[in-house]
Order: C-alpha cells, then sequence, then structure tokens
C-alpha cells in the first residue's frame, strides 16, 4: 500500500540538450557535470529533499544510463525511502501503445499513473537544467493560498533580455493575466523558470485533453498553460529571488561556474541548512604541490595540481601537470592537462587528457570545449569555440 | 563473489603516547589525512578483499566511532547479507564489561563468532595503517596448511615509538618465537596485531586460553602455542609501507608522509577506494591571497592565507595574513588573521585567534585539543 503524499514532483531529465554540443554528446544533460563535485541534476534533486519533497520522478529519455547511474538507489540524497524515494521514469510500452516522450506534457501524460500512486494534492514539476537553490514549500504554500489551479515560478529579468523569455504578465495579485512565449515587446519582466505547481486533479484533466488535441505540440509552455488561461483557470506567478541560472548553453554553463569564483558567490554552496548533495567518488584530499599556484578557484577532492590555475573550477581527480596553466576554465572530473599545457577560457570534459604544450581557448571570444575521453596530442591548438571530440 | 572471511576489528587498546588526540576517542576513530578515520583503512582493505562479514569490537570513548560507522552505508555493509556488526562491552553473568586484553574482548564476543557462518576469520587491531588483500592472506593460509597465519611487516616505519612486537621466522616462513618490547629488536619482522585461523580454531582456542586465566591473545595464549608446537603459525609479510600511529609523534610524521605522492598514490590506489563518511561540503575555495604548496586540502576549506607543507580536514578557514607551517588542522579550525601556527596539530573546531602565534619543533608537535580557542 503505497502511502499519500501532499506533494509529489516530476523532473524532466529526458531532452538531449544539443545546445551543450559535444558535452552531451555521451550523456543526457542533467547528468552534465558542474561546479567541481555536483551534477547539474543535483541541484533540483537537493532542492526537493530540502522541501521536504521525498517523492520524485525523473523521465528520462536521452542516453539515460549515465544519469542511471548516478541516481543508483538515491541514497545520496536521502531519497532510498520505503515511503517514497526518487524513481527514473524512462518511457515504456502499455500493450495498445508505446512511444517516446512528444514534448514536456507528453512526458508528464505518460507518467500521470505514477504521480497517481501517491494521491498526491500537488505536483511540482521540474527540469534537470537549472542551477538554483529553491525552497518549493514556499511555492506550494503560495498555490494553496491563492486556491491556484497552477503556480508558475518566475523571476525578474533585465528588460533588455525580456524578450528572449516565456513571460508571465499579472495583475497586482499574482493572477497571471496572460503568457507571452519571447515577446517582441514584452509587457512584464517575469520570466518563467520552468517550474511548476499544479493541483493534481487540475493537471490531469488538461493533459488529458491536451493528449485528445492532435493540433497540440503537447508542450507545457505552449499549449497546457495558454489552454488553462483560456478556460478561466486560476493561474498565480511565484516570484522567486533567488540566484537562477539556465545552464543550456556551453556559454551559460561556464558563465554559472565563473559565477561560483565571485567574492562573494551569487549563490552559497556553503550553506549548512541547504546543502547540495552529490555522489561522492571517495578521493583523498586534493595536493597542491611544491610548486603549485592556485588563486582565486575551487579545488575537488583527488586533484593533484603541480602547475597554476587561477581564476577555474575544477572537478574531483583531476591532474594539473608542471608548468601546465589552467585560466578561467572548467575541468571536469579525471581530466589531466599535460605539462606546459595553457587552458584558457575553455571546458575540458570528463577524463580528456590534454597533451604536453597544447594550447586550448583564447583569452577573446567563444568558449572552446574539449569533450569527453578526448586525447588531444602534444602540442595541439584547439581555437576560442572550437570543439574538439573523441 | 561469497567470502569465506568474517572480520573483526579490535579498537579497544588505549595507547597513553597518543595523549590528548585520544581523549575523546578511540585509536581507530583519529582523524587521518584530511578526511578519514584510521578505521576507514581497515574496513576498505576488508571490503576490497570481499568481506561483508564485519564485527567492530568497542571498549571506550567509542561514541565518535559509532557515530562515524553508523549504519555502514558508505562502506556497502547496510545490506540483508552484509552489515557492520558494532560489539559494545556488556556485562553479562559470566564477567564482561571492560576488557584487560584482546583475548577478553574475543571471549565476551565469542556469540558474534558463533553466528558467523565464514570458514576463516581476520582479526585485527586498529592502530596501523596499511593496505592488504585479506583474501590473497587466506589463500596463502590455505597453500601452506597453516592453523595459524600472523600478519608482520619489515617496513621500519612502524619501529618509531620503540616498541613492538617482533617475529622470529625461519627461512619456512613458519614462525619460531615472538619477542615484546625489546630494546633493541632480535628480529626485522613487526607482528601486526593481525592473524587469520578457522574460525572454528579461534573459538576453541579463546575458550581454553580464558578457561586457563589468560587475558591477553599475543603476550599469552600466542607465546603459549609459539611454545606447544601443536599449531603451525605462519607469517604472512605485508608488501608497501606500513605505519603504526602508537604516539603523537608518529601520528603527525604518518600524516605528513601522505604529502609525499608515492605514498598517496599507493595507498589510494584508484581501483581500491577508501569509502569514508561523508559531510557534503562544496569544493575548497581559493582566494586572490592565497598561497599553497606541498599540503593536502580536502574540500570546504577556504584559504585566504599561505599554508605549506600542511594537511586541512575539512572545512578549515585560514584568512588572509595567516600562515599554517608543518601542520595538521583538523575538521572546521580556523585561523584568524595574521595567525602563525608551525607544528602543531590541532584537533576538531579549534580557533587560532587574530596575530596569535604558536610555534613547536618539528619533531615535537603541539596538540590543540578539541573546541579550544587560543
Amino acid at each position: 500500500m503505497i502511502r499519500k503524499k501532499s506533494c509529489v514532483a516530476m523532473l524532466l531529465a529526458g531532452g538531449q540538450g544539443s545546445r551543450l554540443g559535444i558535452l552531451t554528446r555521451n550523456v543526457a544533460k542533467p547528468a552534465v557535470p558542474f561546479g567541481g563535485k555536483y551534477r547539474i541534476i543535483d541541484f533540483p534533486l537537493s532542492n526537493c529533499v530540502n522541501s521536504g519533497i521525498d517523492v520524485v520522478g525523473v523521465l528520462t529519455q536521452y542516453r539515460p544510463l549515465e544519469l542511471n547511474a548516478y541516481i543508483g538507489s538515491g541514497a545520496p540524497w536521502d531519497l532510498d525511502l520505503n515511503s517514497g524515494g526518487v524513481y527514473v521514469l524512462p518511457p515504456y510500452h502499455t500493450g495498445k501503445t508505446g512511444e517516446w516522450y512528444r514534448g514536456t506534457a507528453n512526458a508528464i501524460y505518460q507518467n500521470l499513473e505514477f504521480a497517481k500512486q501517491y494521491n498526491p494534492d500537488y505536483v511540482l514539476i521540474l527540469s534537470g537544467d537549472h542551477i538554483y537553490k529553491m525552497d518549493y514549500s514556499e511555492m506550494i504554500d503560495h498555490h494553496i493560498q491563492h486556491k491556484a489551479a497552477a503556480t508558475i515560478a518566475v523571476r525578474q529579468v533585465p528588460w533588455e533580455e525580456a524578450s528572449r523569455f516565456g513571460i508571465m504578465n499579472t495583475d497586482e495579485d499574482f493572477n497571471i493575466t496572460e503568457f507571452e512565449e519571447k515577446p517582441a515587446n514584452p509587457k512584464s519582466n517575469n520570466a518563467s523558470m520552468g517550474v511548476y505547481v499544479f493541483s493534481f486533479d487540475k493537471l490531469y484533466k488538461y493533459l488529458e485533453a491536451d493528449e485528445q488535441d492532435e493540433a497540440s505540440s503537447n508542450d507545457f509552455g505552449n499549449d497546457v498553460i495558454p489552454a488553462m488561461l483560456s478556460a478561466g483557470e486560476r493561474m498565480t506567478a511565484f516570484t522567486f529571488k533567488g540566484y537562477w541560472k539556465d545552464v543550456g548553453t556551453i556559454e551559460s554553463l561556464w558563465d554559472a561556474n565563473m559565477d561560483l569564483l565571485k567574492q562573494p558567490p551569487p549563490m552559497d554552496l556553503h550553506d549548512r541548512k541547504w546543502r547540495i548533495y552529490a555522489r561522492n567518488i571517495g578521493m583523498p584530499p586534493h595536493y597542491a604541490a611544491k610548486g603549485a599556484q592556485v588563486l582565486d578557484s575551487l579545488v575537488t577532492e583527488g586533484c593533484q595540481i603541480e602547475g597554476a590555475v587561477t581564476h577555474s573550477v575544477l572537478s574531483a581527480n583531476v591532474t594539473v601537470e608542471a608548468g601546465a596553466q589552467v585560466i578561467d576554465s572548467v575541468i571536469m572530473p579525471f581530466a589531466r592537462i599535460g605539462k606546459g599545457a595553457v587552458i584558457r577560457r575553455a571546458i575540458i570534459a570528463e577524463h580528456a587528457v590534454i597533451g604536453a604544450n597544447a594550447v586550448v581557448g583564447e583569452e577573446e571570444g567563444d568558449i572552446a570545449v574539449v569533450g569527453s575521453n578526448a586525447s588531444l596530442e602534444a602540442g595541439t591548438r584547439v581555437t576560442a569555440g572550437q570543439q574538439v571530440g573523441e | 563473489m561469497k567470502s569465506n572471511i568474517v572480520g573483526l576489528i579490535f579498537t579497544g587498546d588505549r595507547i597513553e603516547d597518543l595523549r590528548d588526540l585520544i581523549r575523546n576517542r578511540s585509536v581507530a576513530a583519529l582523524p587521518m589525512l584530511g578526511r578519514y578515520r584510521l578505521i576507514d583503512f581497515l574496513l576498505s582493505n576488508m571490503i576490497h578483499s570481499g568481506m561483508h562479514n564485519i564485527g567492530i569490537i568497542m571498549q571506550s570513548n567509542y561514541h565518535s566511532l559509532m557515530d562515524h560507522i553508523g549504519s555502514g552505508r558508505e562502506w556497502d555493509l547496510h545490506g540483508k547479507r552484509s552489515g557492520v556488526t558494532i560489539l559494545p562491552p556488556y556485562v553479562s553473568n559470566t564477567g564482561g564489561g571492560v576488557y584487560d586484553g584482546m583475548l577478553d574482548a574475543l571471549h565476551s564476543n565469542l556469540s558474534f563468532l558463533r553466528r558467523s557462518s565464514e570458514r576463516y576469520i581476520l582479526v585485527t587491531d586498529s592502530y596501523m595503517l596499511y593496505r592488504v588483500q585479506y583474501d590473497e592472506v587466506c589463500a596463502r593460509h590455505i597453500d601452506t596448511k597453516a592453523d595459524i597465519t600472523l600478519l608482520y611487516t619489515k617496513d621500519r616505519n612502524v619501529r618509531r615509538n620503540g616498541w613492538g612486537r617482533y617475529l622470529n621466522i625461519d627461512p619456512d616462513g613458519i614462525v619460531q618465537s615472538m619477542e615484546f618490547d625489546p630494546t633493541i629488536p632480535h628480529y626485522p619482522n613487526t607482528y601486526m596485531s593481525a592473524f587469520l585461523m578457522r574460525r572454528e580454531l579461534l573459538i576453541d582456542l579463546v575458550d581454553r586460553a580464558v578457561a586457563a586465566g589468560m587475558h591477553h591473545f599475543a603476550r599469552e595464549l600466542l607465546v603459549q602455542l609459539l611454545h606447544e608446537r601443536m599449531y603451525k603459525i605462519a607469517g604472512y609479510e605485508c608488501p608497501g609501507e606500513i605505519w603504526s600511529i602508537d604516539s603523537v609523534l608518529a601520528y603527525y610524521q604518518t600524516n605528513m608522509d601522505f604529502l609525499n605522492t608515492k605514498v598517496r598514490t599507493h595507498v589510494f590506489a584508484a581501483d581500491r577506494p577508501i569509502w569514508t563518511k561523508l559531510r557534503d561540503e562544496m569544493p575548497a575555495r581559493y582566494t586572490s591571497t592565497a598561497r599553497v604548496v606541498n599540503s593536502l586540502v580536502a574540500d570546504g576549506c577556504v584559504i585566504e592565507g599561505t599554508v605549506e607543507n600542511s594537511i586541512l580536514f575539512r572545512s578549515v578557514a585560514v584568512k588572509p595574513g595567516a600562515v599554517v607551517r608543518n601542520s595538521i588542522l583538523m575538521q572546521d579550525a580556523l585561523i584568524n588573521r595574521n595567525a602563525e601556527v608551525d607544528s602543531c596539530i590541532l584537533d576538531k573546531q579549534t580557533t587560532v585567534r587574530e596575530g596569535t602565534r604558536i610555534v613547536a619543533p618539528r619533531d615535537f608537535p603541539i596538540v590543540i585539543g578539541k573546541n579550544l580557542t587560543i
């Protein structure tokens, strides 16, 4: 007998994340490493448990193996529970039908039975490509107080950027009056964060209807939210004021890593009351050798540093050999930077090996990327914006 | 694969030369190398040898050890068919309470030995740091048709404190005799207080020895068995470097030895990770005023000052202008601005006030007790 849960979270983790280029060639976007010892999915998962939500369905589709292995039993997030926990939900065959997820709404629709097992009052819908610390329980309280059918988390973006987002126009009581996807002339700067709370009965009703509508693209932003608005449902906006970053592109992923190096950082990962949990790989403390020089950087356990590291994020088990320089860069787990190599404004993915005296990235221009398991020969040059794979 | 060895870790011995370091903890719970406790190395040796039934005999001050082990999850020892059993002292109608020696402890925990189903048992004390495959010890034990196999080392590291037990081993690998705390050892083989035998033989030996009034496994029972020559007692030489954490100086030097990359590469072999209790700290942060050389730094540290030849446990903060040299700083230590610490061991949650200087000679490191502010 499965116990009733007031709120069940469903995390959309199936997108390919093609804008991350070579970084998501072999893994789903939520499994991409971030901030030295985390992966992107650690943020929504940790937010859930810190908010008191202990049932999380993770909807996977694209290259799920690494993500599945990472989530495992859910123990790193205290989500290995008898009454709840984290569940990986791939698309499945029902006998009559069976298909890939067609859109965000369709993915949730195909897993309504999962949520229904817990007879929830509310369903929290999250995506796996944002870095933020958010107390979802405040948003659910807001939803309850406003007796809403759906609540959409928004944050205020600079007006000049508003036309890049889905914009919620609201009245003074936070009721959403209109939703505009990337409006040329925005009337508000409340941008949707892709975090939704639905009353379960309403979600059920509108997803059923959306499924019947053959013209629908089965997307929350494009189809379900507009349909609920035009049906006159009460929709409210919940304003989130903290740090939030979409890390869906190479540039923004790099930016968000660099944000962690600011003093003081815009998002505090030291906060003991709101820890971000991650799976641990059991490495000794990092070692800064006699000739090492490390400034303005984050360095994770297992690293071995003999060279110079400036304003960079080093993930677990990275080796920086003598004479190598790492500047303004993100080095993912187990990468090795050879003697005399220079890494500048670059992302070096997991297990990549940079040969001696190679030069990756430039002082100006786009971020250079070396993909996972790639091996650069000694002296190779990778220019700004270039992506080099296996 | 199913293991045929049950493990038993004895954490009872108090080693007075460790002074303040063991005031509130057992030797097995000593914080080591930036993020571990001494027992992690034994537990990891066991799980990498395929063992998954492990008992830990506790004696005194075992709160920190209990807290550390928890459910055993970090070592994958929390299953239905595997697990770690905490064996605290208890009083029964036949005795119990405080153990006089390992033999006493084994006798009090005979029910654990009887309840286990593995054919062999590996018993080890907990003051040595080493990597070994106990499954290989067992394979050799079977090969040589030994009744008892004693682990020993030729590494001179373990002799730093001037006491020890030395084995006289003949060319066939058979232990002939054992000497205790000699002024000058006659044999190069230090007994590591670890042995393997059939579980049922151990039960039998313990029963008989306790009935004969013995308390100590090595100095009474083993000596008698060596003398009687009824059993074939073999030696197994543990390869690699071995450390005996039996004094403040040995504790200090052991930690410092790990600033050597070769030593770390051997002990922290990538295919045999050392597991420990997690704290979920963020990566260490270096600011623009940081200067760190030849040091081990754990996650959660924030370094704004100078750190040389030192080991920093999790969440240590070194403020601008502060200098840390040749020191071991346990978790949550805080070194304020312009303070200087040289050749010190700072226990957990210590604070060094702004401008304070604590400089000790390198061969006599100072221990600053837990929670102190100086």
